[in-house]
């Protein structure tokens, strides 16, 4: 008995060995996202490298990898971040600089990685993942008549109950000022134009403050992507902002009462990035070239509905359509990108975050502790 | 008869004093050995890390060493007016160096902490730099960024010199030091920090409040009925007690929620009609149902312990010499518990002033205490040395209570069982 647990505590041990040699971490936002991913491409990425690949979950933000990397101690590979993440912390060293078609395989009918991508990459540090979209849906069980524009998001008098926001300032203010009667112009243009001047930044706070101190309103924030759906669903609150993924898998997945609202959109980018000197690099790198080509990306949208950042991915979905995992939705319409979810929307700006995100949070914060 | 005679000696010819001496020195050596690990442990888990959060909140070393030429220059400015074009070429000569080795962003952070704003001049100044010609470095930074134009701006660099500060323990109330070194506020609509403070007190006071109003009968309802009911009742007070905190706080949001189980009930019942259910969660409220509930136990086990020591003669023995019960109870009982009362009160009350999890997951917006606002330092801005010093000055508060407590009523008073 001894000898065989002896032998036992020896495999274990030699297992973890192994497979922390060969083992590659990524961290990311949790829930449905997390589960496409790992589903969609890192699975099959695992399988065909022969390596583990393990998801770790986390809620965004530069500040836990620079705290490993303070400590000494990286325990993270890959990490899927926002656009302004990855320029800060590609300006601060932390992540690996890439040659785009060197590292990254190119389209199946022999496109360049760097053509098929939608746009150019924000930084050399940052591959692109997918495209999704900061909207807000309401649980149309408890709304009597249904809101249609971003100005119903601010309106309690038509619309009274608790609204769920994100946490950070990153993209409320954005939606604040589109409320408050700011023009829009062409993928947000004029909004990123105004927040540049003095006083709008101030003003956008204050529009979200108005919202929470409103004895018909008030605000629940929220921070993990699995939040807003769920606070719908509980009744918590009766609209909130989200990521339009999430809401799509819990009204079309698990048929909730939740109805997505398309006005005023913000599409953003969210991208990985790969750590420098972080436990297992070589493999971590191989990993990533696998994950982000073409008919991988597009696996990941089988699970849930953010668009992939290849242009062929889009092709292979479309001609493999019902793509979603049920086989019998059409994923294509529930794309961010899908026209008609595009009529009025804005391209969240990455470059106006990473240069001025900082000091909108110290502004946000204060806001945040002094509501009633 | 000289004074040596008189020593008294041990039969091997020892004064006594001497003999009593080593073997006191013996014993005194053994005592300490054996408290030896725990004083190490203390000073490991303890005060060692007090003194490292204590030197992380003054240590200012990071901007001092990455602009050493800007400080040699700055020596002589005396913050009035625009730095010369000497200060200038000397800050570009550092800044070149931190772009080169992406070191930079470590001080855009620091100078962002200490002047809102520094942060996206730095980063418009990192990429412009590259382009600078010789020369001229004061009109070449400026025009890379207005902000540069502004004096406030290299006041806040100058601020930064010093490599020990004490800013951080203002800034936590809310306070900072101008360029003449006094002491100011913060503009009224940036004092965030006092309202936490303010709300942790308040909190923290109610919730002790709360669990000694809730305790007392429940103590007094053990220490009273016989052993075989108050053991059953004990362990319903100890139940929860054992299970874990977040089982606790998940609980009450299950109940608490708008379509949760205690809304349903008074909708049920007729007390709210559906559509104005009350917010009980994400709010105060919510804060003080669920700390209230958790901190129980530890306002009633002290109670308890000190009421089951009280005779029931006594208060018999009171209202045969003619006392109401009211007044017997006052009287004689209520005096008696005293000590169970101070150990229960502080203890919720230092529990709760510190309190993390709770609030940051019932709390929401207006529930948020200091505790959170570390946290967020801690995690989110990673500004450690801020957040060492709330931190300490949490430590400080709590000690300063402590002392409050011992003046007015003893700790000798103090009973935990």
């Amino acid at each position: 008995m001894k000898k065989i647990s002896k032998l036992l505590l020896a495999l274990t041990f030699a297992f973890s060995l192994s497979s922390s040699a060969f083992a590659v971490t990524v961290a990311s936002w949790g829930g449905a996202y997390t589960e496409s991913q790992k589903l969609g491409y890192g699975d099959p990425t695992a399988k065909a490298l022969g390596i583990d690949i393990n998801w770790v979950d986390y809620s965004g933000g530069l500040s836990e990898i620079k705290a490993q990397k303070e400590a000494g101690a990286i325990t993270w590979d890959i990490i899927d971040l926002y656009g302004h993440n990855v320029i800060n912390g590609c300006d601060e060293g932390i992540f690996v600089e890439f040659d785009f078609d060197k590292d990254f395989p190119p389209a199946p009918d022999g496109t360049p990685a760097s053509e098929d991508f939608f746009t150019d990459m924000p930084s050399e540090c940052a591959v692109g993942n997918i495209l999704y979209s900061w909207n807000y849906a309401y649980n149309s069980d408890l709304l009597k008549s249904s809101p249609k524009t971003i100005k119903d998001f601010f309106n309690t008098q038509r619309f009274p109950g608790k609204r769920g926001i994100y946490g950070t300032a990153y993209t409320n203010l954005e939606i604040a000022l589109a409320a408050d009667g700011v023009k829009m112009g062409k993928g947000g243009k004029f909004v990123y134009k105004k927040l540049e001047e003095e006083g709008y930044v101030d003003r956008a706070i204050a529009k979200i403050k108005k919202l929470c101190d409103d004895p018909k309103g008030g605000c629940v924030f929220w921070s993990a992507g699995a939040k807003p759906p769920e606070l719908l669903m509980s009744g918590e609150v009766v609209m909130s902002t989200g990521w339009n993924g999430r809401f799509f898998n819990a009204a079309v997945g698990e048929g909730a009462p939740i109805v997505q609202v398309w006005d005023g959109q913000g599409l953003d980018y969210e991208y990985f990035a790969l750590v420098k000197g972080g436990p297992d690099e070589a493999n971590a790198k191989k990993a990533l070239a696998m994950m982000t080509s073409t008919e991988m990306l597009a696996g990941s949208a089988k699970y849930i509905a953010y668009a992939p950042w290849r242009k062929s991915s889009i092709a292979v979905m479309e001609a493999g359509e019902p793509w979603y995992k049920d086989g019998k939705t059409n994923m294509v319409p529930h794309m961010p990108t899908a026209p008609a979810n595009l009529k009025k929307y804005f391209l969240v700006d990455a470059e106006y975050w990473a240069d001025n995100g900082e000091e909108i949070g110290e502004k946000w914060e204060v806001m945040k502790a002094s509501v009633k | 008869m000289s004074s040596e005679n008189n020593k008294i000696l041990t039969t091997d010819g020892i004064p006594l004093e001497e003999s009593l001496k080593v073997a006191e020195k013996k014993n005194k050596i053994k005592a300490f050995l054996l408290v030896a690990p725990l004083l190490l442990f203390l000073l490991i888990t303890y005060i060692i890390p007090i003194g490292g959060m204590f030197s992380r909140s003054i240590d200012d070393k990071l901007t001092t060493n990455m602009l050493p030429k800007t400080y040699k220059a700055m020596e002589k400015w005396d913050g009035k007016e625009l730095p010369s074009e000497e200060i200038f070429e000397a800050f570009y000569l550092d800044y070149k160096i931190l772009v080169k080795n992406k070191t930079v962003g470590k001080l855009q952070t620091q100078l962002n902490l200490e002047k809102n704003g520094f942060k996206s001049a730095l980063k418009k100044l990192a990429r412009k730099q590259k382009k600078f010609k010789v020369g001229n470095y004061k009109e070449q930074i400026m025009s890379s960024h207005k902000r540069f134009e502004n004096v406030e701006y290299w006041r806040a660099i100058k601020r930064r010199a010093p490599p020990i500060t004490y800013s951080k323990y203002l800034k936590a109330m809310d306070m900072y030091l101008d360029e003449d070194n006094k002491i100011v506020q913060v503009e009224e609509d940036r004092r965030m920090h006092r309202i936490l403070w303010l709300r942790t007190l308040e909190i923290a006071f109610f919730v002790t409040l709360f669990c000694f109003v809730m305790a007392y009968p429940i103590a007094h309802l053990l220490a009273t009925i016989p052993m075989k009911y108050s053991n059953l009742l004990l362990i319903c007070v100890l139940l929860p007690f054992w299970t874990s905190l977040l089982v606790r706080t998940a609980s009450w949001m299950i109940l608490l929620q708008q379509q949760g189980l205690l809304n349903d009930f008074f909708v049920w019942i007729g007390l709210f009609t559906n559509e104005n259910r009350p917010q009980m969660m994400y709010n105060k409220t919510g804060t003080y149902v669920a700390m209230t509930q958790i901190l129980l136990p530890f306002m009633v086990l002290p109670l308890y312990s000190v009421m089951k020591t009280i005779s029931p003669s006594l208060m018999r023995a009171g209202k045969s010499l003619g006392a109401t019960p009211t007044v017997a109870f006052f009287k004689v009982y209520f005096p008696l518990t005293i000590p169970g009362i101070g150990a229960g009160c502080l203890l919720v009350f230092i529990l709760a002033i510190g309190y993390y999890i709770t609030p940051e997951l019932v709390g929401g917006a207006s529930g948020k205490l200091i505790s959170n606002q570390i946290a967020y330092h801690m995690k989110s801005s990673l500004d450690w040395s801020f957040a060492s010093a709330m931190g300490l000055m949490l430590l400080t508060g709590v000690l300063a209570i402590y002392w409050l407590y011992n003046k007015l009523v003893g700790v000798d008073n103090i009973k935990l069982g």
